[in-house]
């Protein structure tokens, strides 16, 4: 079965629609800015109203088959979401600096907050976004959420991180699994192996860097000046090791990424839309990581400056990466999505559904 | 007429298309001629206009009219006097002018919340505090101190009397008077030579610091600036300044994208050590006013000072100042002795 189908895509049955991104730093710079500004002027209260100007910048630019996508969300709802988020964290914070028992409180309060934060985020964030007038959706349950983001980050904790790979893939699952345009689903499946391997690729990423860094140590150690305690202030001993520990920790960030990159690749690579479209993403790791790793940098040298410009870096490298591989005609898909979408009920977000902007 | 594309009501169906304005209706019409639709410009709504991306006119009957034709659009919109939602936002977000005011703006606002807006509140709430917080707080930090990094003192007798007299001394000129304080005593193998005030009054002083001092006056001046640290409640403004950065961070960028988590926890931290050194200056300043009050020199702390980095710099290697929760120990030292000078 699975053979002919992969037999019709190889045909050439299958048109590939990449997506771009048609966003530049230097417009986004002056849309940023603006948005800074205010939120800064108004005290924090126009960030809702910056906040939905900014994705529909990015959404509005993010272009597939000659189409834009869009976002209509109220900021008013942004604004609570906000508000709502604010106090919390402001709250968490001080009661946590008075007296770390608070945590032994906040414990059971995040257990049925997060849960709930996430699906209306989610909710929210999907509902609001349109391909072609045809709305997304996003349809997981309080359980799922508790499920992906609670239940299985504990055991992959409690497992001592040997059943992460599944933690992840539960939560990958459920985000993607969850979502659907106009009605048609999303779907994504993967074999524990694959995830496995992704994983494991990391750790023996992490392995060699940790290689590295003792061999340095055990080297230079030979060449210390035996006997003699060394001092913290001597330059020509220091400078070699901070540089190494530096070294060592930029390592550690560049595995972290890379990873997430090839999570991402396998996730969404093997994404079905209405069982027959197919997802590609072909991120290359390491690229990411540079990609990640110089923003970061440029936007602390700049004192922040560069941030636009990072953003629409890393959307028009990650967006490039991917494309649609369409079986049948796209726009006949989304007159019929269009279709099923009030079957459904285009239900407009519901009152508890609220943007946090996770 | 300008050129765009026509997308049917409630539908993903489009079609290239023309628009054109006249007697306050809006004509939509097909390459060939035909008319497709037609509003007039009450039911009209134009989409805010941002960036590059296409203008929007909704028909009002679920259709819209989409064009990459900005000017055409804005000369549409002025014949059918519509609203131009986001109009000067986009002015602005587009001008030299605009962008360098929103840069200054950002700058200004920012420096002015941090700088004094953040101490300002800080010091509001920590004075609100009841004192029944500020002496839980100080309680459970100990209870932690004692069990792990502390160890009762192994000071003589004869030493715990001096320093409890020298304690009694100094309060009694200080504005909470001698039953405002409480002097603690401790042994800590880690923390080395040090002293530190918690919000309900308490001074720990270490047996090493003791040690460390040459004479009464040194002494006096590490008490007078512990208790300066509870008189101004410095321990519970450093809580909500620290509550009130990464909030307001969170608040302004609004998203947790990895480059802004990474970008935001350096500026956060050297935020924060740059309060802490205010307070330090500002316990300094107290303790040589106290120093003069009693008659003696306020350069005895600096000795001290200068002593206490002798000791801790060779063993951890100190961090440069703009980093640290200290002043630079050199400048402090000169501060003194300026106002002995006095």
């Amino acid at each position: 079965m699975s053979g002919e189908h992969e037999a019709a895509v190889e045909s050439g049955a299958a048109r590939s629609y990449p997506f771009q991104f048609e966003g530049t730093g230097g417009e986004y710079f002056g849309i940023w800015i603006v948005n800074l500004a205010l939120t800064v002027v108004t005290l924090g209260i126009y960030s809702a109203w910056a906040t939905v100007r900014t994705r529909r910048y990015f959404r509005g630019n993010m272009v597939l088959a000659g189409h834009a996508f869009d976002y209509h969300a109220s900021p008013v709802r942004i604004l609570i979401g906000r508000a709502i988020a604010f106090v919390l964290l402001l709250g968490y914070n001080i009661s946590l600096n008075f007296s770390p028992y608070a945590l032994l409180v906040w414990i059971p309060a995040f257990l049925i907050a997060v849960p709930w934060l996430i699906v209306s985020s989610l909710r929210f964030n999907a509902r609001n976004t349109s391909y072609r007038n045809v709305r997304f959706n996003f349809t997981g349950t309080l359980g799922g959420a508790a499920k992906a983001y609670i239940f299985w980050p504990l055991i992959a904790m409690l497992s001592g991180g040997f059943l992460m790979p599944l933690a992840r893939r539960v939560r990958d699952y459920y985000h993607i699994n969850n979502h659907s345009f106009g009605g048609r689903p999303f779907e994504t499946e993967f074999t524990g192996w694959q995830i496995y391997s992704r994983f494991l690729i990391a750790f023996a990423m992490w392995i060699a860097l940790m290689v590295a860094f003792f061999t340095f140590i055990a080297v230079s150690a030979k060449f210390m000046p035996h006997g003699k305690a060394v001092s913290p202030n001597d330059i020509a001993i220091m400078a070699p090791l901070i540089l190494m520990i530096a070294f060592l920790e930029i390592g550690f960030i560049v595995v972290g990424i890379a990873t997430m990159a090839m999570i991402y690749n396998l996730a969404l690579g093997h994404t079905v839309l209405d069982g027959r479209h197919r997802l590609r993403c072909r991120l290359n790791p390491l690229v990411l990581a540079w990609v990640v790793i110089t923003n970061t940098l440029l936007t602390l040298a700049t004192l922040g400056l560069f941030y636009p410009w990072a953003q629409v870096r890393y959307t028009r490298y990650f967006l490039g990466r991917m494309a649609l591989e369409a079986t049948s005609d796209l726009d006949e898909f989304t007159s019929e999505a269009f279709g099923t979408q009030s079957a459904v009920g285009e239900e407009i977000a519901g009152f508890f559904d609220l943007g946090i902007g996770l | 007429m300008i050129e765009g594309r026509y997308f049917y009501p409630h539908a993903t169906r489009f079609v290239a298309a023309r628009a054109s304005a006249a007697s306050g209706m809006l004509r939509v019409e097909a390459l060939d001629g035909s008319l497709l639709n037609e509003a007039p410009a009450k039911s009209l709504r134009l989409s805010p206009a941002l960036g590059r991306l296409p203008a929007r006119l909704s028909l009002g009957d679920g259709s819209h009219f989409e064009s990459d034709d900005r000017a055409g659009i804005e000369s549409l919109r002025r014949e059918l006097k519509l609203r131009a939602p986001g109009g000067l936002l986009h002015r602005i977000e587009r001008s030299w002018r605009g962008i360098t005011l929103a840069v200054l703006a950002t700058a200004a606002l920012s420096y002015g919340f941090v700088a004094f807006g953040v101490p300002f509140i800080a010091r509001k709430l920590a004075e609100a505090t009841p004192p029944s917080i500020a002496v839980a707080m100080s309680r459970q930090t100990m209870q932690i101190l004692d069990g792990r990094a502390l160890a009762p003192s192994a000071l003589k007798p004869k030493d715990r009397a001096r320093l409890e007299a020298l304690f009694r001394k100094v309060s009694a000129h200080e504005p909470r008077g001698a039953g405002g304080y409480t002097l603690l005593m401790r042994r800590g193998p880690g923390v080395g030579a040090n002293a530190f005030a918690l919000p309900d009054g308490s001074v720990v002083v270490t047996d090493a610091l003791y040690a460390l001092a040459k004479n009464d006056e040194e002494i006096e001046g590490v008490l007078a600036h512990e208790m300066s640290h509870v008189n101004h409640a410095h321990g519970l403004q450093r809580v909500y300044q620290a509550s009130m950065i990464p909030a307001a961070i969170a608040l302004l960028t609004g998203d947790v994208s990895q480059v802004s988590q990474m970008a935001t926890v350096l500026p956060g931290i050297l935020v924060q050590s740059a309060y802490s050194r205010n307070f330090e200056q500002q316990a300094d300043d107290d303790a040589a006013a106290i120093l003069r009050a009693m008659g003696a020199k306020p350069s005895r702390l600096g000795d001290l000072l200068l002593r206490l980095e002798e000791v801790h710099c060779h063993k951890g290697g100190c961090a440069p100042s703009w980093l640290g929760s200290h002043p630079e120990t050199a400048a402090r030292v000169e501060r003194l002795r300026q106002e002995t000078g006095k």
